[in-house]
């Protein structure tokens, strides 16, 4: 990036006042004696002061008593009780309310689904159970869920017995 | 003795409707005028900026001067007129209608015709360009331009760090500045 570009890049907030002093001077400097960048800062000047000058035109021809009429009344104004009742929700949608609301919902959730598991005569109804049962280097898990009467058997084989077979195997050494 | 905007705050807070009245009087111009920046339409600007101070009216009693009051009413007004802008999505020649008024008053004084065509097509294609921009870069340079507000004030304004409005700020000058450069 030459000096030119990255002057060009900081004349906006060069302008804005929101460089520190020595940058500020440094952008100042340059400006004054090189003609692209003296182009680009009346360029930004003019995009700033047409704009403004429209709004301030239009601005300056509004009347405040008609205007302070039309206030009045819609304060006087009855409205009814649902536009009420959505600003008010609106109003108490902020962002920090928010942040907390997502971890505070998934805490009412879990509250609830623990709520409607619980047994009210003291017995769970819908009982699961998981057993391992270690057979030999096999191991076989149960699921019995009582409700419906299904039992679910897994066979798997013990990982660490794995394990153990390849470090018998590396002790013994590489095989050529 | 003029009272500071905290005091007639205070004053509307119980209940006393003239305080209210006084601060409208003093922000009615500004409230509009970045209003009409975002929504580039007269009507809508002057009923958006109506019902943000109708809004600021119900709400003054939760003003708790955190910020300044006219920092916390162009907030009202920002997310009005975005508000506004997302729902209505008019037509944007009623701005070009408007911009022309002005134009002939103006044009009755000016010396230069020259000058004079190359500034109302300065105009012209500065709103269409502005236009263009989303309603957050909108905002920044509006901002910006009708009060030389700082970055930080800004930023309260529309709920952003000062680096976001900074970055904002930079992207709507760059893209200002590409689609103008021919009358510049």
């Amino acid at each position: 990036m030459s000096q030119c570009d990255a002057i060009q890049e900081s004349i906006g907030r060069w302008l804005d006042g929101e460089l520190k002093a020595t940058d500020s001077e440094a952008v100042r400097s340059h400006i004054a004696g090189c003609p692209d960048c003296g182009a680009a800062r009346r360029r930004l000047e003019k995009i700033h002061s047409t704009f403004g000058g429209h709004l301030r035109a239009e601005a300056s021809q509004l009347e405040f008593a008609p205007f302070w009429r039309e206030v009045r009344r819609r304060i006087d104004e009855k409205r009814p009780w649902r536009e009420d009742l959505f600003e008010w929700v609106q109003s108490q949608l902020t962002a920090p309310r928010l942040a907390w609301s997502v971890p505070a919902a998934i805490v009412l959730v879990l509250g609830l689904i623990s709520f409607a598991k619980w047994p009210v005569d003291g017995q769970f109804s819908n009982y699961a159970s998981v057993e391992s049962i270690d057979t030999h280097g096999r191991n076989v898990a149960l699921l019995r869920e009582d409700e419906t009467k299904t039992t679910i058997i897994w066979l798997y084989q013990d990982p660490e017995g794995e394990n153990e077979n390849v470090e018998e195997a590396t002790k013994s050494g590489p095989a050529f | 003795m003029e009272l500071s905007d905290w005091q007639l705050v205070e004053k509307c807070q119980a209940g006393d409707a003239d305080a209210f009245q006084e601060l409208v009087s003093r922000y009615h111009q500004k409230v509009f005028m970045v209003i009409l920046g975002l929504l580039h339409n007269r009507e809508d600007a002057l009923e958006v900026a109506q019902e943000t101070f109708f809004r600021a009216y119900r709400k003054i009693r939760s003003f708790q001067g955190g910020s300044s009051f006219y920092t916390w009413i162009y907030r009202i007004a920002v997310n009005n007129a975005i508000d506004a802008q997302r729902k209505q999505k008019r037509n944007p020649l009623d701005f070009h209608e408007n911009i022309d008024g002005i134009f002939a008053a103006r044009n009755e004084v000016a010396n230069d015709p020259f000058a004079d065509v190359h500034d109302r097509e300065l105009r012209e294609n500065m709103s269409k360009a502005i236009n263009e921009l989303t309603p957050e870069h909108k905002a920044v340079i509006v901002l910006r331009t009708i009060e030389g507000m700082s970055y930080k004030d800004i930023g309260e304004i529309l709920g952003c760090s000062e680096g976001t409005v900074m970055s904002r700020l930079h992207y709507a000058r760059k893209k200002l500045q590409d689609k103008l450069r021919a009358y510049l």
